[in-house]
């Protein structure tokens, strides 16, 4: 067909058998577990089966492509954290106290110790607001969604603490270089305080109860996707997949920036290396944030939360990591000397995450497909940029 | 009454069409409380409405079959799969007198059409041509024909015991020591029927995030409504069974008949929503093992119990 120049091919309607659909003549289905599937998210996995094994899986990805890096450049040195803070929406925290930390670095500005320590109160309620729909969306693919509610009546309380300091729910804007945008009032601390008590007296005994050694829960996921040290080390993995691995990497720990010297907490590890440690790695993190924030609150220094930040910086590159919900994120910032980045490199643990699967799924049941992918715990938007 | 208005309104058409929507109506209430939600509220009084909405509002959809489905069988399917359940029901005495028919063979008529229901959901799942569908078809007969073996054991070994296959005297029989001796039957007949109606936790064919919903993935609409409402039926008349068979069916002191059946029916649903709400989706691998290798031995040492029961106690 012709038409304004252009030709057309119209594909001819013909009857579709079973075998075209690769059901009787090979003996291998390609099945595309997602885009527009229940449990993908906006990304796609092409599985491979033979009878209810999986043969191979391929990740398809870029659904959700941003720019987010290259918008970066566009924008002045205080603007771009609208930019960084939307890599994930569950916790954007982390992502900004990684940009301004670079930002800062670049610029010679000392933090006051105030926004240190608020910013850790802010990195690890966003923690806990991430890892708590990690839980539920590990829970809800196994068809409860009992524990994905719960989890969102908890998160709901942290969510209003946001709301009190920034106006916002979940974009809140509220990092910059050179501090904390929003003064941290006593309304916000309370709030915050709130949220922690409900989560360690009503949810965490609630929940354990009914999802920590649930015998079904087990059954479906001990032994399921076992990746051992070596091979997460050789992956590349980040984040809990990594603890639950055996490997005692925490950024926090390792390497502490902002306040987070000053804390007791532990790195959790456990040794298996499943499904099922991996969804206890993020119960117990949960605990360690929440403890993490009471210390926080209780020795909030007096004095300035935000320093004045220059307009131009001065030419210079800087590198680095903080330990996000997901993992080690890692911003590589380059200044030429303008009112703006000229460069942001955002290295994403997701991603990093998202390339053991088709190690990790091969030869496992299809029912364990899903289990697999949310244990690893990614988030797309992290994925893509 | 007559045997056709009993089969239009009151153990017949209306009264499902009305049980149905209560029972989806609880179902979801239930899980919301749960969930610590508040669930259906808006429509009518306390929600109770607005299962009727949602019902309605598939009523009224377009009926689109696609290119690829086979489109005889396809728009066929959902009736026969509602014409077979609906059978099921007339074999249910609700009280004394209150049943459609009664004969000599209903436990055995019951179980002969709950054995034919595979082929139907197969073919539902092989008519719309989709990998997901066909995937859940196949899930679904190997599932039933795991599930019914059971089922069919642990049912009889109650006839076996009251020594008929007809509903009312059944229930006439039962007692107390009937049901104290049956509860091993009883709990296997439970888990085969949540088994065989693929129910949570054992909702393998329909597992949305494997298969994004089985052999109904590609049904819309009222083929979708009438499909789902005959699963729905499936599980009421299963449990109805386990109601007469085991917990003594319309007997009961002070209440009417009907009353105390469906009290103990909605007992039997309360615990099927709990369980929906608590315990994880098994694997189909897990669940051949445990219908084969545990459910089926247990259910044949009932079998042998009850024969010894009957040998020297009764």
């Amino acid at each position: 067909m012709n038409q304004m120049g252009y030709s057309f091919t119209i594909e001819s309607r013909k009857e579709v058998s079973g075998e075209d659909l690769g059901l009787l003549k090979e003996k291998i289905l390609q099945l595309n577990w997602g885009v527009q599937h229940p449990a993908s998210g906006p990304m796609r996995l092409k599985v491979w089966i033979d009878g209810d094994v999986v043969v191979k899986v391929d990740p398809d990805i870029g659904y959700v492509l941003r720019l987010l890096e290259k918008l970066v450049e566009y924008r002045t040195w205080i603007n771009a954290i609208v930019n960084v803070e939307r890599a994930c929406f569950m916790d954007d925290f982390g992502t900004m106290v990684g940009y301004s930390i670079a930002a800062e670095k670049i610029a010679g500005v000392e933090v006051p110790k105030k926004a240190d320590y608020v910013r850790v109160i802010l990195a690890e309620g966003g923690r806990i607001v991430s890892h708590l729909i990690g839980l539920g969306s590990f829970v809800g693919v196994m068809g409860v969604h009992t524990a994905m509610q719960w989890a969102l009546i908890a998160r709901e309380k942290f969510l209003d603490a946001f709301e009190t300091l920034s106006g916002q729910r979940i974009a809140t804007s509220s990092i910059v270089p050179g501090g904390v945008r929003y003064e941290p009032t006593g309304k916000f601390v309370e709030k915050m305080v709130e949220a922690v008590d409900f989560l360690e007296k009503e949810f965490i005994p609630r929940y354990e109860e009914a999802f920590i050694d649930n015998p079904t829960l087990k059954l479906r996921s001990v032994g399921v996707g076992v990746v051992t040290k070596e091979k997460a080390v050789e992956l590349g993995m980040a984040g809990p997949p990594l603890r639950a691995s055996g490997v005692e990497s925490d950024i926090r720990k390792d390497y502490p920036y902002a306040a987070y010297g000053d804390f007791k907490f532990k790195v959790v590890t456990k040794s298996e290396g499943d499904c099922y440690a991996r969804y206890l790695v993020l119960w117990e993190e949960i605990q360690e944030s929440a403890k993490i924030i009471r210390q926080a609150i209780e020795g909030l220094p007096e004095g300035d939360y935000r320093v004045k930040f220059p307009v131009k910086l001065p030419p210079g590159e800087a590198y680095v990591n903080v330990e996000w919900a997901r993992g080690a994120f890692g911003f590589h910032l380059v200044s030429d000397g303008g009112t703006g980045p000229y460069r942001l490199r955002m290295r994403a643990p997701s991603f990093c995450n998202l390339w053991a699967i088709p190690e990790i799924m091969k030869g496992v049941k299809l029912a364990d497909v899903p289990v697999i992918f949310s244990s690893l715990y990614m988030c797309h938007g992290d994925i893509d940029r | 009454m007559e045997a056709w208005i009993k089969a239009l309104f009151f153990p017949g058409f209306f009264f499902l069409l009305i049980t149905f929507l209560m029972v989806f109506y609880l179902e979801r209430k239930v899980l919301a409380s749960v969930h610590l939600r508040i669930g259906p509220f808006y429509v009518g009084k306390w929600g109770i409405l607005q299962t009727t909405a949602d019902v309605f509002k598939l009523f009224q959809k377009e009926f689109v079959i696609q290119r690829r489905a086979n489109k005889l069988l396809y728009s066929l399917i959902p009736f026969v799969a509602f014409v077979m359940v609906s059978i099921l029901l007339t074999f249910i005495p609700f009280s004394k007198n209150l049943y459609v028919v009664s004969t000599s063979f209903d436990l055995l008529i019951f179980l002969a059409i709950i054995t034919s229901m595979p082929p139907i959901f197969f073919y539902a799942g092989w008519a719309s041509k989709s990998k997901y569908s066909f995937i859940g078809g196949l899930r679904v007969v190997n599932q039933m024909i795991s599930g019914e073996i059971p089922l069919w054991l642990s049912a009889l070994s109650a006839a076996i015991f009251y020594g008929t296959l007809n509903h009312v005297s059944m229930v006439e029989r039962s007692s107390f020591w009937s049901f104290i001796f049956l509860i091993p039957a009883f709990f296997i007949f439970m888990t085969a029927a949540l088994i065989v109606t693929d129910r949570p936790p054992f909702d393998i064919p329909e597992a949305e995030q494997e298969v994004v919903y089985g052999f109904m993935t590609e049904f819309g609409g009222f083929n979708y409504a009438i499909l789902s409402v005959a699963k729905l039926i499936e599980v009421f008349a299963l449990f109805s069974l386990a109601t007469v068979l085991f917990l003594g069916g319309f007997k009961g002191p002070f209440l009417p008949g009907v009353v105390w059946f469906l009290l103990k029916v909605a007992a039997l649903y309360l615990f099927a929503f709990i369980l929906r709400a608590s315990t994880p989706r098994i694997r189909m691998d897990q669940l051949l093992g445990f219908c084969w290798k545990v459910l089926t031995p247990l259910a044949l040492l009932n079998l042998v119990f009850v024969i010894l029961l009957k040998m020297f106690l009764f």
